[in-house]
């Protein structure tokens, strides 16, 4: 009884600190959309508040049910529409634009790196040819070098190729890597040999084995690792920044920061802004949510 | 048995896009790198005099170089970070397992930070560190600030990590704990400890590694300022190299420097993934 006790005590305790936390790890976002509902008046006088003033539970009592109409309230509803800074976000800052790079600069990283690492992981795993260990560990070696010594030089070979200010030098330094490969290969390795064995005896090529056995059986690593991927390339803000100039190849990163500086008295406009970049990868995550189960216990899953 | 033995000259196209792609951007950017620290590179002109180490005698020793001051700033930004993630990542993961309800919830929202880009997370702690007592304009508190920005960031991810490995220590160890009397200190101390050694490893020496080369906060929030309280390596590295300075062997040393000081960490990493199942398996 008295250890019953104790230990409903501690779930109890634990569960009033874990929402303690997720109101800490809530609010910011909370306060963005807030904030990106209210008008440029209101977010000046009155920053703290969650709900716009406009919209306050009391206000709209009075209104909807009460019938009293403060005219000065009616002001407010008046000359500010729900969706007014979303809607200049978009016509004034272009942010339908990046969001739209940012998609496409993902898409293409997401699908041609998951194709190139595929390639070689399933080189490492399954064929036989001279080299494969030191190739492997100089692929390896190449996980430790931290991205903040490859800036430069990436922009100096970028520019000599010459991809600077354009989409293809965004996206190129992402079509492969190490990490990539190395997690496909111990997913590989861990398919079992004798399924492919039998595909060969029946005359099936590598080529064909790879694409009709490996890849299906392969998908949940797939969708991981692509899923990792995607949110690294939508949210990589430096190495863009560093290689693009023209405004229109911005992605969504880099666009809401020069967005910012377009506009730095119009808070409610840049976090309606933020809320639209942040939007679709959330959404994306809450869909694949299922696959990603055990997903981040690959460890270290950051790109 | 013969089939299998056979060498496969293919494997070579298989792995070559990737395999050439990545050393192209990582060994030989390095090298690259390093050639251009040695050289008084002008990024317009594309070429540049050899100057030998005068480049890192002016970023170590010059009188306009603000090495030390970011070097200070960046350790601190790594300590702070460093401390706030250890106070919060592990005990949340432990709460989160003795809070039998609402766990989906609490993964997702805590995850929430990982999978926001880094600007939108910036823009609105911006805005919330002003509320807060204009955080952000005061030297004394700027840095920290920024730091507390990282553990927010970074504490639901790495929760998830340890939650992954706390679910990997057998019950029966707890279970025969019990038996013998342990309190839970003790069996947090004697069992969990030992058992999540690697993630907690794992977990300090990526967020070390990481800190070291905060950046998108830095650019985003304060530019360095107010009185260079949050100039940072990474921002400095940039600045010189992409901004009006445009010092690209300069700023390449100041790279080189800052690898070396990541190197150290990067090294345990290495010595870890050779020696411990942190990967593998």
């Amino acid at each position: 009884m008295g250890f019953y006790k104790r230990n409903r005590l501690g779930t109890i305790t634990a569960l009033l600190v874990m929402c303690l936390g997720a109101w800490v790890m809530a609010f910011p976002y909370l306060f963005a959309i807030g904030s990106s509902f209210k008008s440029r008046s209101e977010f000046s006088t009155d920053k703290f508040s969650l709900i716009p003033p406009r919209y306050q539970p009391a206000k709209l009592w009075n209104r909807y049910v009460g019938g009293k109409h403060d005219p000065e309230h009616e002001a407010q509803l008046k000359n500010w529409y729900p969706t007014r800074n979303y809607v200049e976000a978009v016509v004034y800052g272009g942010i339908d634009r990046f969001l739209c790079n940012s998609f496409i600069y993902a898409l293409i990283v997401t699908s041609v790196s998951l194709f190139f690492n595929m390639l070689a992981a399933y080189a490492f795993a399954r064929m036989k040819f001279p080299g494969r260990e030191l190739l492997f560990n100089i692929l390896l070696a190449t996980m430790m070098i931290p991205s903040v010594v490859t800036l430069i030089p990436q922009f100096l070979v970028i520019q000599k190729i010459g991809l600077v200010d354009h989409w293809l030098g965004v996206v190129l330094p992402s079509f492969a890597g190490a990490f990539g490969i190395f997690l496909l290969r111990q997913f590989f390795l861990n398919i079992p040999s004798e399924l492919e064995n039998a595909a060969r005896l029946d005359g099936c090529s590598r080529w064909g084995i790879l694409w009709h056995i490996i890849a299906p059986l392969s998908k949940p690593a797939l969708i991981t690792l692509g899923l990792f991927t995607f949110m690294g390339a939508w949210n990589s803000f430096e190495w863009p920044l560093v290689v693009l100039s023209n405004e229109n190849y911005y992605p969504l990163t880099v666009g809401l920061a020069l967005f910012r500086d377009q506009n730095t008295q119009d808070w409610p406009r840049i976090l309606a802004a933020g809320v639209m970049g942040s939007a679709p990868l959330i959404a994306l995550f809450y869909l694949a949510q299922k696959f990603l189960v055990g997903g981040i216990s690959l460890s270290g899953m950051k790109t | 048995m013969k089939e299998r033995s056979r060498i496969e000259w293919a494997a070579y196209l298989y792995i070559a896009p990737a395999f050439l792609l990545t050393l192209l951007f990582s060994l030989f950017s390095m090298g690259v790198s390093f050639w251009t620290s040695l050289h008084n590179w002008d990024a317009f002109a594309g070429s540049g005099a050899f100057v030998g180490f005068a480049n890192y005698k002016r970023v170590l020793f010059g009188g306009d170089s603000v090495f030390w001051v970011a070097l200070r700033n960046t350790t601190l930004y790594v300590l702070m970070v460093l401390m706030g993630m250890l106070c919060t990542a592990l005990p949340l993961a432990l709460l989160c397992r003795k809070a039998k309800y609402l766990q989906g919830l609490f993964r997702t929202l805590y995850f929430l930070p990982s999978i926001t880009p880094g600007v939108v997370v910036s823009l609105i702690f911006y805005q919330l560190f002003g509320l807060w007592g204009q955080l952000l304009d005061k030297s004394t508190t700027a840095l920290f600030a920024i730091a507390m920005m990282g553990v927010w960031s970074g504490m639901g991810y790495n929760m998830l990590l340890f939650l992954a490995g706390l679910n990997e220590i057998p019950a029966d160890f707890y279970e025969a704990a019990r038996m013998d009397g342990a309190n839970s200190f003790s069996e947090f101390w004697h069992i969990t400890i030992p058992f999540l050694r690697n993630t907690l490893v794992f977990v300090i020496v990526m967020t070390i590694i990481g800190a070291y080369q905060v950046f998108t906060s830095v650019y985003v929030m304060t530019g360095g300022g107010p009185e260079r309280s949050t100039q940072v390596l990474a921002f400095d590295i940039f600045m010189n190299a992409f901004s009006v300075a445009g010092q690209m062997g300069y700023a390449s040393a100041a790279a080189w420097l800052l690898f070396l000081v990541i190197g150290v960490f990067v090294f345990i990493q290495m010595r870890l993934m050779k020696s411990r199942r942190i990967y593998d398996e």
